[in-house]
């Protein structure tokens, strides 16, 4: 059995919904291929348990690519939520955008500083993000280089345009690390700490890992806020099946076809042939490799393929409550917001420790929300949901999981939870957890990693996903790669996928 | 009696201020070096602290030493001598070692021995570091332009980078970012399977540093302990003969030929200013001199926290002092030996023993050293960088005799007590129980050495800082980070060795491009020195 197409994407991830989209809605006829029966990728909403649903993995939107919400008409509807870092001492503290209050709406006495040090990252920040909607700058000469200087020149001279004091400032941050850069204006606490665990999260790195900065930096790209899609984040697949774009779920691409240098289309693994004079790969940049076959690339490429570093380090425990939980300290509004367990930078750096070891941390870094607060839609029944993001817990640790290991990172996470919420392990009705190898398992991201591959300095930009591919093209003409391990990286952006695609358009492969 | 005047005064006589004083006395200043100590030499000295001994009590070994600055200053006519050392080893727990050896082919089979396939590894290893520091080592006689600078110099330094850079090619340029942006460890992990060969090589990418095997920015360090060379050999590592000291001696007596003073014994009180330019400076004895350029070879945070009132500079640059990170993460056992001690592993007579030995097997072990660093202990199985210098150089000990020299990675300088994380931590007791945990570690390699032991010097972060000057005893001057190297180095806007009081300059390594017994600070800052004083072309440009 045979259909064409003009381009199958691979796997239903945002990324590869978002490319799909973009192709489709320019009249092309797309098919994404699915192997799990649900679309979504990380971006999922699941059961927790009949009737009560949640968010599997991904909880957030804090950096949707506006041009991609434009260019795949994404009908998103969202709330914004304020940020708490909880403190061991009760007196907890809420950010939002550049205010820093008490929880019980007193005064913070680095509220000024605090709001100066958002600002200035804000700004930076956003430069930054100028870079995230195009391909990276190419290294090469000649004309595809020319083409693409027009961005750089751009970053170039709104670098400039900051001023000599910030383009200073800038200069000097832009590869450091969280932990100074905070610790020079902040007192260590859980303001700190929170901002701490933003710049590290998702990464196998602490705080005073040099290019924490940059990570923390990724996240504010869109101005820092953060959103809860609600309903789930289901806009992806509804505006790639409004395109039009064909989906394919229960369906593994078995291999890529290729024939002399050129895409022709995928096999699956019933046998089944798709052929298209594209083929983008949403998957993570080795297992792209792999899909084509490894003798389609150089040696070069193959050997950093095989060694692009994707260690994750984030685990998820997703929690049916039978009620509200109690929260000292917290109004019944604040216990909806983003609730930041990181008692110190400090903190969060002696957590990431033992993960470097291949163990779990003894006082896991927690980013938990109760989304049902805000979406009533989720929960029947006055039960509630709350999807906890915890770092730091090995992809595989010795001799890999046991169920004795697993109950105690839940029976850890919990217990960190419970010192702010008294009474929660009474509350818990279903419970599930996500090591970052069940993530794997689930999404094929490399070591559950959640950007597809760390987001460090060395694999960023002109060498993300490795030194030579990183234009999207991936080897051969009309093989894509559209899905995190691609600039710009990771996160709920839709950008990896939707540049990917047009960039591909770009290169004539379809005209 | 007036104020005796000169026409430079440098404040501080390491080998960086020595430099400087160099080639301004060479160019006709009247110049003046005021030393604290009642020796020269900073952190490269040579002082006899037991009776027939000599240590290198701080630096120890020599490489970056720039080549161009030894042959423009004669030093080798002052008796500067610089020896190679050849080898090195890393011995285990289970009475075994890896050595590395010079010779290419017993190189070759050491490494098969612990890894064949290890062997591909290092020869794509050593291309990429030898390339690199290829790369880089135009830039350190340079001035590293300040790229917010519309000055015709950044802008032809900034031409100059970006030529060189454009010459790489694209994917070279790709590797070359990777390189400077990674950590050693991952550097490593990519290349090779042997753990024992990594941990062999990762010390040179944390020596000095507040960093661990795994910080992004490590495999720079370990650059920079790779781009120096003796007699030529890039990446080799050399005795002075007599000890660092000789290389601080070589540089006064150049001074002082030139026509230069030194003083020493006394400290400076303060950097005297007046409307916004240096007059002089005002000792702690009392004496004052005057002069319109000084020049200090301390660090940027001893500089301006202690020596120049802060109503003299704008409060962005004290506030960009304040935060510039200078580390204590190591400390220093010097070790008269009443013979060499037993290396039961390694071949009698071994030449890789007359190299730099070690005893950390892997880069988990590395790391948690880091880790017991960052929360204020020493490492409880701590890194050490240690090589007996008098197999080599005979005048270091008594006939039969030997010096051993051990750096210790990592030492916090504010040591953590019972809570309480502070320098004043660092006691008798303190120090012998860090001198003991590098014993023990030792024996790995020499059981015997407790009983080779006459007399041992534990220096501390804190020792160094009280006896060099070096804030924490850090011995690059400032963290070797991103955020301090090159434009951003010391303070960004002031990489060009100036400071916002008119005359005052920084010549020593918290400047561009940095610590390690280099002198490129020293030269550096002095053709700045000249430039502004209208005498730039009585030094030479160095051909890059």
């Amino acid at each position: 059995m045979t259909d064409t197409y003009d381009a199958i994407v691979v796997g239903a991830g945002h990324n590869g919904l978002t490319a799909a989209t973009v192709l489709a809605r320019r009249g092309k006829r797309v098919c994404v291929v699915e192997k799990s029966g649900q679309a979504g990728g990380m971006a999922r909403t699941v059961d927790y348990a009949e009737g009560a649903r949640g968010p599997e993995i991904a909880h957030l939107l804090y950096n949707l690519s506006p041009k991609v919400a434009k260019d795949i008409a994404l009908r998103v509807e969202t709330r914004k939520l304020p940020t708490i870092a909880m403190s061991p001492d009760g007196k907890h503290v809420e950010m939002a955008g550049d205010t820093l209050r008490f929880a019980d709406g007193t005064a913070h006495p680095e509220a000024e500083a605090y709001a100066a040090l958002r600002k200035r990252l804000v700004k930076f920040a956003r430069l930054l993000g100028q870079l995230s909607d195009a391909p990276p700058p190419s290294l090469a000469e000649g004309l595809a280089g020319l083409r693409d200087i027009g961005g750089l020149a751009r970053l170039g001279l709104n670098v400039k345009r900051l001023g000599k004091q910030d383009m200073r400032e800038f200069l000097r941050i832009i590869l450091s690390n969280a932990y100074d850069l905070l610790l020079d204006d902040l007192a260590d606490g859980p303001v700190a700490g929170a901002l701490a665990a933003d710049a590290v999260r998702g990464c196998w790195s602490g705080p005073r890992g040099p290019g924490s900065v940059f990570t923390l930096l990724y996240r504010l790209g869109q101005g820092g806020d953060v959103l809860l899609p609600m309903r789930g984040m289901g806009a992806f697949e509804t505006a790639a099946k409004d395109a039009g774009v064909e989906m394919r779920t229960r369906s593994t691409v078995a291999s890529v076809m290729v024939e002399q240098d050129q895409v022709r289309g995928v096999t699956l693994d019933d046998g089944t042939i798709l052929q298209a004079a594209a083929v983008l790969s949403s998957l993570a940049a080795p297992l792209t490799m792999q899909l084509a076959g490894a003798r389609h690339f150089d040696i070069e490429a193959t050997r950093r393929l095989q060694r692009m570093r994707a260690k994750g380090t984030t685990a998820k425990l997703n929690l049916v409550l039978s009620a509200t939980p109690d929260m000292p300290g917290l109004s019944d509004a604040q216990k909806a917001a983003r609730l930041i367990v990181a008692p110190s930078a400090t903190h969060v750096e002696s957590a990431f420790n033992p993960v470097k070891y291949g163990e779990a941390s003894a006082a896991p870094v927690l980013e938990a929300v109760l989304p049902s607060l805000s979406d009533p839609s989720l929960c029947k029944d006055g039960r509630q949901v709350i999807s906890v993001i915890a770092q730091f817990v090995p992809h595989a640790p010795d001799g890999g999981w046991t169920a004795a290991q697993r109950d105690d990172l839940s029976k850890r996470i919990i217990q960190t939870l419970e010192v702010h919420m008294p009474g929660l392990q009474d509350l818990i009705t279903h419970s599930t957890l996500l090591t970052p190898d069940d993530i794997e398992t689930l999404t094929g991201a490399p070591g559950g990693h959640w950007h597809h591959g760390e987001l460090s300095i060395d694999q960023l930009l002109t060498v993300r996903p490795v030194n030579g591919l990183s234009r999207y093209s991936f080897g051969v003409r009309g093989y894509y790669l559209c899905g995190a391990s691609a600039h710009p990286g990771g996160d709920v952006t839709g950008s990896p996928g939707r540049n990917a695609a047009l960039q591909l358009l770009a290169e004539g492969v379809l005209s | 009696m007036g104020v005796a005047s000169y026409d430079a005064i440098i404040v501080g006589a390491g080998h960086n201020g020595l430099t400087t004083g160099c080639y301004l006395a060479k160019a006709g200043l009247k110049t003046l070096i005021v030393e604290k100590n009642d020796w020269i030499g900073g952190a490269a000295v040579s002082r006899s602290l037991h009776d027939g001994w000599t240590y290198s009590n701080c630096s120890y070994v020599c490489s970056l030493l720039r080549r161009e600055i030894v042959r423009d200053l004669e030093l080798p006519r002052f008796g500067l001598q610089v020896i190679p050392y050849e080898g090195g080893a890393t011995f285990t727990e289970d009475n075994d070692y890896f050595a590395y050896m010079s010779d290419h082919n017993a190189l070759e089979r050491e490494i098969a021995r612990h890894s064949p396939r290890d062997v591909d590894a290092y020869a794509r290893f050593s291309q990429t570091v030898m390339r690199q520091c290829r790369f880089i080592r135009p830039f350190l006689l340079r001035h590293a332009p300040d790229p917010t600078s519309l000055h015709p110099r950044d802008l032809g330094e900034l031409a100059f980078l970006v030529k060189k850079a454009h010459g790489l090619g694209a994917k070279e340029l790709g590797e070359t970012i990777r390189f400077w942006t990674m950590s050693i460890g991952d550097f490593l992990d990519e290349h090779f399977e042997s753990d024992l060969i990594k941990a062999h090589l990762a010390g040179s990418g944390i020596i000095g540093t507040g960093l661990g095997v795994y910080s992004p920015g490590t495999a720079y360090v370990l650059l920079h302990h790779y781009m120096g060379d003796v007699d030529g050999a890039i990446g080799a590592w050399g005795f002075a003969r007599g000890g660092m000291g000789s290389i601080s001696k070589a540089l006064g007596m150049a001074f002082e030929e030139a026509g230069g003073e030194i003083r020493t014994g006394s400290g400076i009180d303060s950097f005297r200013v007046k409307d916004g330019k240096v007059v002089g400076v005002a000792l702690e004895n009392g004496d004052t001199f005057d002069a319109p350029i000084v020049a200090s070879n301390m660090d940027i945070k001893r500089t301006f926290q202690r020596h120049v009132d802060p109503i003299h500079v704008p409060d962005d640059f004290t506030k960009a002092v304040n935060r510039f990170k200078i580390r204590g993460s190591s400390a220093k056992l010097n070790i008269a030996l009443d013979r060499l001690p037993e290396f039961p592993a390694a071949p009698k007579d071994a030449p890789f023993l007359r190299g730099d030995l070690h005893c950390s097997t892997s880069l988990a072990e590395l790391e948690r050293g880091y880790d017991d660093w960052k929360d204020g202990r020493w490492s409880s199985e701590p890194y050490f960088d240690m090589l007996i210098p008098s197999q080599i150089d005979p005048t270091m000990a008594p006939p039969g005799k030997h010096m051993m020299t051990v750096f210790v990675q990592y030492a916090p300088y504010d040591l953590e007590r019972g809570g309480v994380r502070s320098g004043q931590n660092w006691t008798d007791e303190t120090r012998t129980a860090l001198a003991n945990c590098v014993y023990d570690k030792m024996e790995q390699a020499m059981p015997d050495i407790r009983q080779r032991i006459v007399h041992a010097e534990v220096r501390t972060p804190l020792d160094i800082e009280n006896e060099v000057g070096l804030t924490e005893g850090n011995i690059f001057q400032g963290e070797l980070t991103f955020d301090q190297l090159l434009f951003n180095r010391p303070v960004p806007g002031y990489s060009d060795y100036s400071t916002p009081v008119e005359g005052l300059f920084m010549v020593g390594s918290s400047s561009h491009p940095g610590g390690g017994v280099m002198a490129a600070p020293g030269a550096n800052a002095a053709r700045e020195i000249l430039r502004r004083a209208g005498k730039g072309k009585s030094m030479p440009r160095f051909a890059a």
